[in-house]
């Protein structure tokens, strides 16, 4: 047993063919769970049962069950059902990406909406009251004055949040995907080399991790500029 | 429901494996907690490191990545050690049931040690100076005043530490551990069924979660009590 480093030379090329399914598969389901989190959210601070009940049972539901759960129940159990293979849904489940890309949104729609919702219950009642005062509606406060601040309170979890999308796009390698993980996957059942070929995937995500760290750093930064003292 | 018959005590057992997992992985998850903890408030500075290094390699990669890793490295090295004394082993492998509560025990650990890391500075400063001005030793201090205050202060996210390990423990059965997800894979080459299966293995799950939250929260108001107005 040694460390091969021949073949990690040779072997992080090919894992890197199977960066763009990755990205592809993070921000797609990203963008979608952020929609459906944000629908979820309003459902949830509505004030009428029959829109927070629905949605409380949904977030129960998919925060409660594993996303590996979720992934085989859609990839593997709804072809059984006969009435979805006749659906205009069938081209998108048909497909191991669009089932991936499916149960991802919606396992990440269930974590960000409560995000959402402790970024929107945190901005201070009293900014609230003074736009009442002024005379703004609930809409027009609701967009000018609560969402921008929620957004700020929301950045540090939805950051997490972000990573663990990115983290759990792994598990599509499951459902026959060639992701970085499941190209990773093939060459360890080829040429037997765990340590050299996981390593090195470890470090690609590794560095995706830190970028996205950084990045969410510097818009929370920005985000918040007018409250920073200044240094000068 | 009727396609479930004839596997229930398939899913029986698949749901014991899953609790002896979890119960394994907790214990040593609250160990390399602890100890990444220990290590990150520490003086030393190749201590800080290493539970640094430790804390951002975990949390920062995916964790089936990390389970494969630990089976099939273990796998490699074992096999290699024991070739050296009798070449005709061919393949050598640690269970998946310990490879996998290890690998998740320390995902879940590398997290916890931020829990426990705020829960000990959190603690407020001035009952330990008071406890210092009594005259009460260190490890007096330790045990009687700030692990009461910390585990109150730990609690929540340790609930959500122990959601995610039940939830992780799923993962398992990718190295071929008998688990629920595992009777469901082969529940389906029989019945034909996969919906119902792998809903019969959400339902599982879903009530796992569920007793983990109702435990945390009874603990919760146990550990408030002393706050309540009569």
């Amino acid at each position: 047993m040694s460390f091969d480093f021949s073949l990690i030379l040779s072997s992080v090329p090919q894992l890197l063919e199977g960066i763009s399914l990755t990205f592809q598969l993070w921000f797609l389901s990203g963008i979608l769970g952020l929609l459906l989190a944000i629908v979820l959210m309003l459902m949830r601070i509505s004030g009428k049962w029959f829109l927070y009940a629905p949605a409380m049972v949904y977030i129960y539901v998919f925060r409660g069950t594993p996303i590996l759960v979720q992934i085989f129940i859609i990839y593997y159990g709804l072809p059984q059902i006969e009435f979805i293979r006749e659906s205009i849904f069938w081209e998108i489940l048909r497909e191991p990406f669009g089932c991936g890309i499916l149960a991802l949104s919606l396992n990440t729609g269930a974590y960000v909406s409560e995000i959402l919702r402790g970024g929107v219950l945190g901005v201070a009642k009293g900014l609230g009251e003074a736009g009442a005062a002024l005379g703004l509606s609930k809409v027009q406060r609701f967009i000018y004055i609560t969402t921008p601040l929620a957004i700020r309170l929301s950045i540090p979890a939805y950051s997490n949040d972000v990573i663990s999308l990115m983290k759990s796009t792994a598990l599509v390698s499951t459902i026959t995907l060639l992701d970085m993980m499941g190209i990773a996957r093939i060459i360890v059942a080829e040429t037997y080399a765990p340590y050299e070929i996981f390593i090195s995937l470890m470090i690609i995500y590794l560095i995706i991790t830190w970028v996205t760290q950084r990045t969410f750093a510097l818009f929370e930064r920005r985000m918040s500029r007018h409250i920073t003292v200044s240094t000068l | 429901m009727e396609s479930l018959t004839g596997w229930w005590d398939d899913f029986f057992w698949g749901s014991v494996v899953v609790v002896e997992v979890f119960i394994v992985a907790l214990v040593l998850m609250v160990c390399f907690g602890l100890l990444g903890s220990a290590a990150k408030l520490s003086n030393s500075k190749i201590l800080h490191s290493i539970a640094n290094g430790y804390t951002v390699i975990f949390r920062g990669t995916p964790e089936i990545l990390i389970l494969l890793l630990f089976y099939f490295g273990s796998a490699v090295t074992l096999t290699a050690i024991a070739q050296l004394f009798d070449p005709s082993i061919k393949f050598i492998d640690i269970p998946p049931f310990w490879a996998g509560s290890i690998a998740i025990s320390l995902i879940v650990g590398s997290y916890a040690t931020e829990t426990f890391r705020g829960a000990f500075l959190g603690v407020d400063t001035g009952q330990i100076e008071a406890a210092r001005a009594l005259g009460i030793s260190n490890f007096k201090t330790f045990v009687y005043i700030r692990i009461p205050a910390m585990w109150r202060l730990a609690l929540p996210p340790f609930g959500n530490h122990m959601l995610s390990l039940i939830k992780d423990t799923a993962l398992i059965s990718v190295i071929g551990l008998q688990e629920t997800m595992f009777v469901a894979e082969q529940a389906t080459g029989t019945t034909g069924k996969p919906f119902v299966m792998y809903l019969t293995v959400g339902a599982i799950y879903l009530t796992f979660s569920t007793f983990i939250t109702l435990s945390v929260m009874g603990f919760e108001k146990y550990g408030s009590k002393h706050l309540e107005v009569s």
